[in-house]
């Protein structure tokens, strides 16, 4: 990409594909000392971005925040009369960001630096809720510009791997739990539906497809453990789909074995992990026996399968034999939208807008955990909108799709079953320890399953099956 | 020692300055211990903003004048410096530090050494050398952890980060990207480790430049509320910038000691935080208040206006005949009738600097119109920070300097803290953000002096070495901010100086004009 400045750094050739260099040689302006500050804006596009400033600035007088103008030397300086971005987040980030957004659909060039570099200037992964989601998704819509999402994916997903231990993971993950029931509403909701199809059976093998860290067990094994009738005896498959898990789970299968045994529940746990394919796996593979009640347990695991092979896994899962199918599920639609971009975005800003303000909400502002989920979530988003539709890295994919759409692939091999009151007692129960903004919802006749919505919004669904 | 070095002090003061005539002389001005504690304000450590916005004038009337009136003449007299009165005046200054430094670091258009492996040695090197120079002990260990106990997570992340700032420096952006992507994943703000806090910090730093890069601009956008908030933060838990208005002031008021008509411009005046403890001195003065001139610049027409307003309530409430001009203009870019320098006004010029944004605009041309105005003193504290150079010198530079201002912070805040974290992220984030992005820390390209003090040297204006009264001011500064033993309070060249351990950190120094006596 040429720069016309000899100050400004020339970019290196490789890593970056020179985007719209013959932009850059058109629009750029010289000042007197030769230097390239910015580029200079077509005039008839100056009106469209005077309102964008105008809306994100609260008691801005002027305004003019264009770059062009900050060093004029024969004008009043409009970097002090640039204005100043509100503090006190009137949702500038979602603005900018939408509008980047098409602005790349529409490939206008000049307006996508404009706002890339507004979003830069504003940014940050440490600020508050619209600087965080401007610092992610301007990461996201910069390896979109420049076509690198998939190695900044493959590198971010690395290095949490690598920098992922037990500790660290669990740490996390009781830490989320405490704060939120943005995991454990899923949890005592299939939980719940599992022990009721289960119930009366000697032989339970409960094939789990997540990556909650067997989180979920515990309380299962307590119920196991307290039934008056004889203990039965559970074996636990975990499917792990996550790279990212797969490195603690040894040290979980010891401290479940231990905690099984403190419980007096007969107890064996098996793992299966490097699969590529969800639908590869066999009732063989799993170690199904004929004489055990199956539940097929699936958090957060069905998004992971690439859109296309969803069908094949859903048939697998009716060919284990399961008595009970409980699925939980982000409520979000990355899925139907997933060749329509700006869509795509607008979706995506929407579902972690709600994710981000909650986790503000939930924790205090210094948290490591937080940081940490945040960071997850960046790797989610470049993954949804950088990382190309067609490369298939097997396992990966974080294509969301909303439980109405879930419930009508489902529906091909399995009915609904309705959470009992007890169930849904036990969940209203949970979300009391919360803090206020956490409700359940049951949806209309023709929809299956529970929503958990946070300040009226449903960002959670828990369903149960039978075939 | 100290005895000794007060001493030196003294016999510095005066071999210092060769052309040094009794502009005005020290002893006669005579500011006793009692007023001169009057003027400092009793700590108060409060973390939330003085939140002007809420317009309560009787509010803000109330918390400034606290912190003049109630006054102790507290356990700290002026005569006691034993505790961090330091003879050493042979202190680091960054001039030395950095070109020592980048000698180990010219740029290697090859290289990725491993930390595993021994190549790395030098840079491991430079690491401990930081540290020698930070610290040697971090006395309120529980809640920070010093530069120089660097784990090995907080050193394998700086070394992460200079390799990623050497291939910055010879463009190899996508290198510098991936390793960006590494650092900004692993490296928390929220740390125990101060040289974590500051490896994710400058890793953003970096990134935000490397996209300005591919976007070919260099222009910042401010958010010039949240900088002022976290500014008046930072004032409340750190002694910098109350040593930066007291030591001013002490020189102000020497130089207006007999003047009836004085004219102060303070090139970028923010909240005016330090300005009512003048006005309480100069209403309080044995010969009554000189009538009082103020010219207000900065960044919004708003906000200084506003200052103006709380400023000349103040002044009202204390007898001083007072006007404000608010000027919403960089004093670089100003004309010279824009000021209306008035004859026999005293005039003084202030300029506490900071990397936050441009405050005055191009250089020379500010260097000009001091020379046009011929001020009778200009006050004058720099950040020991080079601004200009190329970007390994100002990231060597400025991860020195800020490694022992976040050094200085977790040595008394814990990492938890809302306050330090608004601090290190809103301010010092804002600056490390301008010092190492494109085109320098205005962000312009524009050519800065690297030196303010050199240039008023070498055009047309003459030190005033700061008195030792200046010194009694910061003494007291500093007894107020625990924990002083940390800070260093150096008096030499005619200036003082203010830093954390062996660094210094601020300089505050006086000019006058030749052509002004």
């Amino acid at each position: 990409m040429k720069l016309s400045s000899a100050k400004v750094p020339k970019e290196s050739k490789g890593a970056f594909p020179s985007h719209g260099g013959h932009i850059y040689n058109s629009l750029h302006s010289k000042r007197r000392s030769g230097h390239t500050i910015l580029p200079l804006q077509p005039a008839d596009q100056l009106e469209q971005w005077s309102s964008v400033g105008v809306d994100m600035h609260n008691n801005n007088t002027n305004n003019h925040h264009h770059p062009q103008n900050s060093h004029t030397s024969t004008s009043r300086s409009s970097d002090y009369s640039a204005g100043e971005p509100c503090a006190t987040g009137n949702k500038w980030a979602s603005r900018l960001l939408r509008e980047c957004a098409t602005a790349i659909s529409d490939k206008d060039s000049s307006k996508i630096h404009h706002l890339l570099w507004m979003l830069n200037e504003l940014a940050s992964p440490y600020g508050d809720c619209d600087q965080k989601l401007a610092s992610y998704f301007l990461q996201a819509l910069f390896c979109k510009a420049t076509e690198s999402g998939q190695r900044c994916y493959k590198t971010l997903t690395s290095v949490a791997e690598k920098g992922n231990s037990f500790d660290s993971a669990r740490k996390l993950i009781l830490k989320f739990q405490e704060v939120s029931p943005w995991t454990t509403f899923g949890h005592v909701a299939a939980n719940g539906a599992i022990l009721e199809a289960l119930d009366g059976e000697t032989k339970l093998h409960i094939i789990d497809i997540s990556n909650t860290l067997c989180t979920q067990w515990p309380t299962l094994l307590e119920a196991l453990a307290t039934r008056n009738d004889e203990t039965p005896h559970l074996k636990l498959t975990v499917v792990v789909t996550a790279n990212i898990v797969r490195s603690v789970m040894k040290e979980i299968s010891q401290r479940m074995e231990k905690f099984a045994r403190l419980m007096g529940v007969p107890f064996e746990f098996n793992v299966i992990s490097g699969l590529n394919h969800l639908g590869e796996l066999t009732k063989e593979a799993l170690g199904v026996l004929e004489d055990e009640a199956i539940a097929v347990n699936c958090i957060g695991a069905l998004r992971r399968v690439t859109v296309e092979e969803r069908g094949a896994v859903i048939q697998m899962f009716q060919s284990l034999g399961p008595k009970v199918v409980t699925v939980v599920e982000e409520e979000a639609d990355f899925s139907s939208t997933r060749y329509d971009f700006v869509r795509c975005f607008e979706e995506c800003l929407r579902f972690y807008t709600l994710y981000f303000e909650m986790l503000e909400e939930s924790f205090v502002p210094t948290s490591n955990e937080k940081l940490m989920l945040e960071r997850e979530c960046s790797r989610s988003i470049v993954r949804v909108l950088a990382y190309d539709n067609d490369q298939d890295s097997g396992g990966e994919c974080e294509r969301r799709e909303r439980g109405s759409q879930w419930s009508d692939r489902l529906k091909e091999a399995f009915s609904p079953v309705g959470f009992s009151d007890d169930v849904v007692d036990d969940v209203k129960a949970l979300l009391k320890r919360y803090k206020a903004g956490w409700a359940l919802t049951q949806p209309n006749q023709d929809e299956t399953g529970l929503y958990l919505t946070w300040k009226e919004e449903p960002v959670v669904w828990a369903s149960a099956w039978k075939p | 020692m100290m005895k000794g070095g007060f001493e030196v002090v003294h016999a510095t003061l005066d071999m210092i300055q060769p052309h040094h005539e009794a502009i005005w002389d020290f002893a006669s001005v005579g500011f006793p211990t009692t007023s001169t504690v009057s003027s400092i304000p009793r700590q108060i450590v409060e973390n939330r903003c003085i939140n002007l916005e809420r317009n309560e004038l009787s509010e803000w009337v109330e918390q400034v004048t606290k912190q003049l009136i109630d006054d102790l003449p507290a356990a700290e007299t002026g005569t006691d410096y034993s505790s961090s009165m330091q003879a050493d005046t042979s202190m680091v200054c960054e001039d030395n530090f950095a070109p020592s430094v980048l000698g180990d670091f010219r740029p290697r258009k090859t290289v990725r050494t491993s930390f595993l492996d021994g190549s790395c040695g030098e840079e491991l090197q430079w690491g401990n050398e930081l540290g020698d120079q930070t610290n040697n002990v971090c006395e309120n260990g529980g809640n920070g952890r010093a530069l120089s106990r660097l784990d090995e997570q907080g050193l394998s992340l700086i070394t992460l980060l200079l390799e990623c700032s050497v291939a910055i420096s010879v463009d190899n952006l996508g290198e510098a990207h991936r390793m960006l992507l590494e650092l900004t994943q692993i490296a928390s703000p929220y740390a125990l480790s101060c040289a974590e806090r500051v490896v994710a910090y400058f890793a953003k730093a970096m990134s935000s430049r490397v996209i300005n890069s591919w976007l070919g601009i260099c222009s910042p956008l401010i958010n010039y509320k949240s900088v002022h908030c976290a500014f008046q933060a930072f004032n409340n838990v750190s002694p910098f910038i109350k040593f930066a208005h007291f030591t001013s002031n002490q020189a102000i008021l020497e130089a207006f000691h007999r003047r009836d008509r004085v004219h102060i411009i303070d090139l970028d005046i923010m909240q005016g935080l330090q300005w009512p403890a003048l006005f309480h001195i100069l209403a309080t003065r044995i010969e009554g208040p000189p009538h009082v001139r103020m010219t207000g610049m900065g960044s919004s027409m708003e906000l200084v206006v506003e200052t103006g307003k709380q400023l000349s309530n103040f002044a009202k409430r204390l007898g001083i005949s007072f006007e404000f001009h608010p000027i919403a203009t960089k004093f670089g870019e100003i004309d010279i009738t824009i000021v209306q320098v008035r004859r026999g006004e005293t005039l003084a010029i202030h300029w506490l600097q900071h990397s936050l944004y441009d405050a005055t605009g191009p250089d020379w041309k500010t260097l000009r119109l001091f020379e046009q105005l011929a001020p009778r003193v200009i006050t004058l504290v720099e950040q020991d920070l080079s601004h200009g150079g190329s970007f390994l010198d100002r990231f060597v530079g400025s991860l020195h300097y800020y490694s022992t201002m976040f050094d200085s912070l977790g040595a008394y805040l814990p990492a938890d803290d809302p306050s330090r974290h608004r601090i290190e992220h809103c301010l010092l984030y804002s600056e490390i953000n301008n010092i190492l992005g494109i085109g320098g820390p205005a962000r312009s390209g524009e050519d800065k002096f690297k030196h303010w003090r050199s240039e008023l040297a070498r055009n047309c204006f003459v030190q005033v070495p700061m008195s030792s009264n200046s010194m009694a001011q910061a003494q007291l500064i500093l007894n107020m901010f625990p924990p002083a033993h940390g800070y260093s309070l150096v008096q030499g060249d005619g200036t003082l100086r203010l830093g954390w351990k062996d660094t210094s950190l601020f300089t505050a120094s006086a000019w006058t004009s030749h052509a002004s006596r």
